[in-house]
């Protein structure tokens, strides 16, 4: 293979902005590895954006450290413990002479009681504080979740709108007539002056990895494909390609997406234009 | 420190390491939310999260996959683009306008205030307009090469070559400063 053509054609620079697929990231990692003027161009890159970064850059404030380090503290504290813990259990052991002994011997009960209580509060605490960051996560989760629910309501009521204004005939697609599936239906939505395609899958059986579900619009000038079904999406309004003239409309089981032109052996279902 | 005994130090909650990242990094990782979240303080709060987040996350960075430069400031630029569009939808009504929340490297209250030390305008003195264009929407905007080439309509293996070329003059420009 061209290494100099495959480092300029700019991938290693999406690597680096962890804009590639997982696949392509595998490519670009096993060929590093196997070609060392390629790793040499990712770490002079690697170094380029962040010194562009170093440079143009404010320095963060001085408050915005601190609370980093007092949110880090914990982890640190927790570290350091149980490194100290492990040196300090050697105490000496005194003998306790007679007057003060009853004294001696109430003061270390309140102290055992007073440090049993600590342990427990403490205890309590960490428990308290791990239910709040679990609470925590659990919002931001939700919120995540809120933003997702909000984009698609925004979707489906630009949907909605095109519907309301548009003037869409529907096209049932039946598979009485063909062998394949006999009870399969799909519908066909379709706004001949906006020229826009919907379908909504009513019944189709699930089809192996290697196929897929093609339809079809058939005009004057043949068979033209305009996108893939999704069948696990029932009941649902899925988006075609544009079309501004069809007589029918049909759906096809092709090899994994789509062909040039449809395997007619393999119709599932057709449906005419009224 | 070399960048192993950094992810070591890390993932044993050193707390010398911790503060040795955060000198040698904060301000380049910094950069990269701020130039995409314009509020001050609304980048300073990404940089918290996103800064603790690395802390917490380091012991599922793997080092054969990428740098750890790269991998923080993806951890910092992904999650300033969330709070971007976070923020987009809260505002509502409105949609995709991300240019509301950016600041225009061409606007008058641009990038050259927002920032001390080098201008960015000196580093990207020698980018022409196709260059200019790819870098403010990849880096200021948060835009990643397919919605660039998408919304554009520009190719994208034109993209592409356009943030290699971009880069290129970059890395000559820094390495003169």
């Amino acid at each position: 293979m061209d290494i100099q053509s495959y480092i300029s054609s700019g991938k290693l620079e999406l690597f680096l902005l962890g804009e590639l697929t997982e696949r392509e990231r595998e490519e670009v990692l096993s060929l590093a590895k196997t070609h060392p003027e390629i790793q040499r161009e990712l770490d002079e890159l690697e170094e380029t954006m962040f010194a562009f970064d170093d440079m143009t850059g404010a320095v963060p404030s001085q408050k915005v450290k601190d609370k980093i380090f007092s949110t880090l503290e914990k982890d640190f504290i927790l570290k350091e413990e149980s490194k100290s813990s492990s040196s300090s259990s050697q105490t000496k052991v005194i003998p306790i002479s007679s007057p003060w002994k009853p004294f001696a011997i109430a003061a270390s009960i309140a102290a055992i009681v007073a440090s049993g209580a600590a342990f427990y509060y403490a205890d309590k605490y960490q428990e308290r504080n791990d239910q709040f960051t679990a609470l925590l996560q659990d919002q931001s989760v939700m919120a995540d979740n809120l933003n997702q629910v909000n984009q698609q309501y925004k979707e489906a009521d630009s949907r909605l709108d095109k519907f309301v204004a548009g003037d869409f005939k529907r096209i049932e697609m039946k598979g009485e007539g063909f062998d394949m599936q006999k009870d399969a239906r799909v519908d066909v939505l379709w706004d001949q002056n906006a020229q826009e395609v919907f379908i909504a899958v009513n019944n189709l059986n699930e089809l192996s990895e290697e196929f897929d579900y093609q339809l079809w619009a058939i005009g004057d000038d043949g068979p033209v494909g305009i996108g893939l079904v999704n069948t696990g999406e029932k009941l649902t309004l899925q988006q075609m390609e544009a079309v501004a003239q069809a007589g029918a409309f049909a759906i096809t089981i092709e090899p994994k997406g789509g062909s040039k032109a449809p395997t007619l052996e393999k119709l599932v279902v057709l449906g005419e234009v009224a | 420190m070399q960048e192993e005994q950094i992810i070591a130090g890390l993932r044993a909650k050193d707390r010398k390491t911790t503060e040795y990242l955060y000198d040698k990094y904060s301000r380049a990782l910094y950069a990269v939310i701020s130039r995409i979240v314009f509020d001050k303080d609304i980048a300073e709060e990404v940089f918290h999260d996103a800064f603790v987040k690395i802390t917490k996350k380091i012991d599922r960075y793997d080092e054969s996959k990428g740098r750890l430069y790269t991998w923080m400031a993806n951890i910092c630029r992904n999650s300033a683009i969330d709070k971007l569009r976070s923020k987009e939808i809260s505002q509502s009504g409105k949609t995709n306008t991300i240019d509301d929340f950016v600041y225009g490297m061409e606007s008058q209250s641009g990038t050259q205030e927002q920032i001390d030390g080098i201008g960015v305008k000196e580093l990207m003195i020698e980018l022409n307009d196709d260059q200019k264009f790819i870098v403010e929407y990849i880096y200021f905007k948060g835009y990643t090469h397919s919605e660039v080439s998408e919304e554009f309509d520009i190719p994208l293996g034109t993209v592409k070559s356009r943030v290699r070329a971009a880069i290129q003059v970059l890395k000559k420009n820094v390495a003169r400063i």
